[in-house]
């Protein structure tokens, strides 16, 4: 019982993770309707230029979390302006969308976006080469153990400890934190007011008298800059980083994404505890492998589930 | 107030408005007839600044508006209406009110404002928190004028707003437009419906495959000829 | 043989081998579907004919046949409930299966004992030892000719069935769903058969891969590959099968071979895609180009008589 509740929290804490990680690529496919396949090497190159600084440089962490920060916002507005940055006036359009239709806009601008994944992805390997690199460290010294005597008459636990490091609960809070206070934010203010309303339809908002071109955009470069928190966050809890970050962060993050529905500030939170409590059984139950296997197969029944009501070509 | 010269637009290749020129003045209710295809909608989203013109002009209150954003032209204190409503359907009521005063900074005169609309619109009122998605079509067209309103505009753009109501949902539409005028808002209304745009308009166009080819008094336009061209798009014999 | 010459039948051969994937994701891109999985299909093949040439002395042609077998039918299947999907979602659902298709093959232990040790994939040390042409005294030079035919034979098929009531098909349902409905034609069926030939062509790709490089494992198939396979398709062109053709030769041709801008190539290939979705969507080789190198092909009769036939 105890193993289950241990197996648990790990989950629990690791999901908080890919929630943060998560929350960026659901505002950007909330606020676009579109899905920025650059996002998870946005938040490496933006790593990569932080580790940078602390490489050569010896760059505090502080300065390291704003320059990550900051990157990933700067980098996410030239993502924005070459693949979502959408021509202002309706009627023209460029000659035959290679998907054409419905789907047609969208499917371009994934299409593009992972073009320029593959800009960003070199750009980082070109600035520092080699495969593992420092990063400031923020990690805790040692391991908190709760006694489970504390919760032992309410649950029904005997004896015994739960292991705890307390940098990852940190980063849990502020995964919940600022998930709940961006929802929030998001409901009761006047700019998150017209971050839904773009996000909703984009005509009826240039109709009303905002500037949609401009709230895309800064939209886009604060939920990438949301992707530099959450690098900084994980990252100083390895202390290293390696070119293997930009995939991760991506696929963990869409599947949190997609989990919680794409667009969904507290969806995200959801779909990454969801998706960390599943990895953490699958991994107890079937191993290393059957860990990263039941992310994939978790997403994909999601996305093929029968139920699914929305987003589907009748034919 | 409004003055349109040789404005034309074209989607592609598709020349939607081949040279319009026509006139709203201030504190009436212009009103545009046309057929299905004429351009009617293609020439409210061009004056709102959605499309671009290929050529023409379009002053309002002396001043340039093609080229200006949709943003810029609603500052100037022009608001459009569109054809099918285009509520945000995953915004409430309330927050599709608010939206529409977007570009006012004044919270108390926005708060004041909401109240009005809820006092003019009563059914609204009932539906406050209600996602606008799941309002029905006349709730939906009286959120939508209440929506361009909440700006304050000076003239009130408004793209066939009685089309797929019902009788009493349109005559109730087309009180809150007589209404509104006795107010003094200017209303620029493009419509089918050329029976209860008679009751309400002072001065009437007649657009045809892009240009206007008639202007003219409600008594001009009772003139049996011209309402059949309006409805068929077609000349009679006589 | 002189090093660059090794090198240049290397590189001819990895573009021919790199065209079959392409023209997968190709395909796949003509009926309207963007897949971030064909990557699977060419591990797939990859390991299914390495298995029947290395583990069971199977001949290469056959070889090569069974694992365009398997590429096709797990396209196939996995196009049966993906297909429904909208764009997006099928984007995504292909990525996913692509990576569980990798992690799957990781998992793959199967080894059977020879005289020169066990062979066979291991897992994630991948499959070595897939030494079919080297035993059978292939040589490079006769590789090339071979992937070269291939995918010759392959470009010409499908050049030829565009042709065909059913390569129209194809590209109207790509283009607009309903209207390819309305004309009678089972987008769904389409999108099937489609996917099952797109399949079958990745796996022949990752069989002759294979084959080439004696040594393959799960990681080569990551979705990266997949990725680039969308983007030699976007960029070369979907107005012909010589499109996706022509993106390798970009990529792995001029930017690889002629170094240029050493350590700057997927920032100018990923830089060409993201600028041409812009303003050319349909790649380089789009459909009007296509149109008009046709007319202009046709237009140049052998010898013609000066005079132009007299008026009546």
């Amino acid at each position: 019982m105890l193993d289950v509740v241990q197996l648990l929290l790990d989950g629990l804490l690791d999901g908080a993770g890919y929630a943060l990680v998560g929350l960026g690529l659901s505002l950007t496919f909330g606020g676009l309707k579109r899905l920025n396949l650059a996002y998870g090497a946005t938040a490496m190159l933006a790593a990569y230029v932080g580790a940078w600084l602390h490489i050569r440089h010896q760059a505090p962490a502080w300065l390291v979390a704003l320059t990550v920060v900051a990157s990933a916002a700067l980098i996410g507005l030239y993502v924005e302006r070459l693949c979502f940055g959408l021509p202002r006036d309706e009627s023209t359009q460029p000659r035959g969308a290679p998907i054409a239709g419905a789907d047609g806009r969208e499917v371009v601008a994934l299409a593009s976006s992972f073009a320029i994944w593959m800009q960003l992805e070199q750009l980082a390997v070109n600035l520092l080469p080699r495969h593992l690199n420092a990063f400031p460290s923020l990690a805790a010294e040692g391991q908190w153990m709760v006694a489970m005597d504390v919760f032992g008459s309410v649950s029904g636990v005997a004896g015994g400890e739960l292991m705890l490091r307390p940098d990852r609960l940190a980063l849990a809070v502020m995964t919940v934190l600022l998930t709940l206070g961006l929802a929030r934010w998001l409901e009761r203010s006047r700019a998150g007011l017209a971050w839904r309303a773009v996000a909703d339809h984009r005509v009826a908002a240039h109709l009303v008298g905002m500037p949609v071109s401009r709230l895309q955009a800064l939209g886009f470069a604060a939920a990438c800059a949301l992707s530099g928190v959450a690098a900084f966050a994980m990252l100083s809890l390895d202390a290293q980083v390696t070119p293997m970050f930009g995939m991760w962060v991506l696929l963990k993050g869409l599947v949190a994404a997609i989990l919680g529905g794409l667009g969904s500030v507290r969806g995200v939170l959801w779909g990454g505890l969801l998706l960390g409590v599943v990895e953490s059984l699958a991994q107890s139950w079937l191993g290393a492998l059957a860990r990263e296997f039941a992310t994939y197969a978790l997403l994909f029944i999601v996305l093929v589930a029968p139920w699914r009501a929305s987003g589907r070509s009748a034919l | 107030m409004l003055e349109i010269s040789d404005l034309a637009t074209s989607y592609g290749k598709i020349e939607a408005l081949r040279g319009v020129s026509l006139q709203a003045r201030s504190g009436e209710v212009t009103c545009l007839l046309g057929p299905n295809g004429a351009g009617k909608s293609t020439l409210m989203l061009t004056l709102a600044g959605i499309l671009r013109p290929q050529r023409g002009s379009v002053r309002f209150e002396g001043r340039e508006l093609v080229g200006q954003t949709p943003a810029a032209i609603v500052s100037r204190g022009m608001a459009l209406v569109p054809e099918n409503r285009l509520v945000f359907p995953a915004l409430t009521v309330r927050e599709n009110l608010l939206a529409g005063a977007f570009k006012r900074r004044d919270a108390a005169g926005i708060r004041s404002d909401i109240d009005a609309m809820f006092g003019r619109f009563p059914r609204l009122s009932e539906r406050v928190d209600q996602l606008a998605g799941t309002l029905s079509g006349g709730e939906q067209q009286m959120l939508a004028v209440a929506r361009a309103l909440m700006s304050r505009p000076r003239l009130l753009l408004m793209d066939e707003p009685s089309v797929g109501l019902a009788p009493i949902v349109v005559a109730e539409i087309f009180s809150i437009i007589r209404q509104l005028h006795r107010e003094g808002v200017s209303i620029f209304l493009v419509e089918q419906n050329a029976h209860m745009a008679l009751q309400v308009a002072q001065h009437f166009y007649l657009m045809e495959q892009g240009r206007v080819s008639f202007s003219g008094t409600p008594g001009e336009l009772a003139d049996d000829d011209v309402i059949q061209r309006a409805y068929l798009g077609q000349r009679k014999a006589a | 043989m002189s090093a660059s010459w090794v090198h240049a039948v290397g590189l001819a051969s990895d573009m021919a081998i790199m065209s079959l994937l392409a023209l997968s994701a190709y395909l796949l891109l003509l009926v309207g579907r963007v897949s971030f999985g064909q990557q699977a299909f060419f591990g797939l093949g990859a390991y299914a004919s390495g298995v029947m040439s290395a583990l069971f002395a199977w001949p290469l042609a056959a070889a090569l046949a069974l694992g365009v077998v398997v590429g096709a039918l797990c396209s196939w299947a996995l196009a049966l409930p993906t297909m429904r999907l909208s764009g997006l979602h099928y984007a995504v659902a292909t990525l996913a299966f692509g990576e569980m298709a990798r992690i799957a093959l990781s998992a793959l232990h199967w080894q059977r004992p020879t005289e020169d040790g066990p062979v066979g994939p291991a897992g994630i040390e991948g499959f070595r030892d897939i030494r079919w042409l080297l035993e059978n005294d292939v040589s490079a030079e006769a590789y090339l000719l071979l992937t070269l035919g291939l995918l010759a034979a392959v470009l010409g098929l499908l050049m030829a069935a565009e042709r065909t009531r059913l390569g129209t098909a194809w590209r109207m349902t790509g283009q607009d769903d309903v209207l390819t409905a309305a004309q009678g034609v089972s987008v769904a069926r389409m999108r099937l058969l489609v996917a099952a030939l797109a399949g079958g062509l990745a796996a022949l790709g990752g069989g002759l891969y294979a084959h080439r490089t004696t040594y393959i494992e799960p990681a080569l198939f990551d979705p990266m590959l997949g990725v680039h396979a969308v983007g030699y398709a976007l960029l070369g062109g979907l107005g012909t099968a010589l499109g996706p053709f022509l993106g390798v030769v970009i990529d792995l041709g001029l930017l690889d071979a002629a170094r240029l801008f050493p350590g700057w190539r997927m920032v100018i290939f990923g830089g060409l895609v993201a600028l041409f979705l812009r303003w050319r969507p349909r790649g380089l080789l789009d459909e009007v180009l296509v149109h008009r190198l046709g007319q202009w092909l046709r237009r140049q009769p052998p010898a013609q008589p000066p005079n132009p036939p007299t008026a009546p």
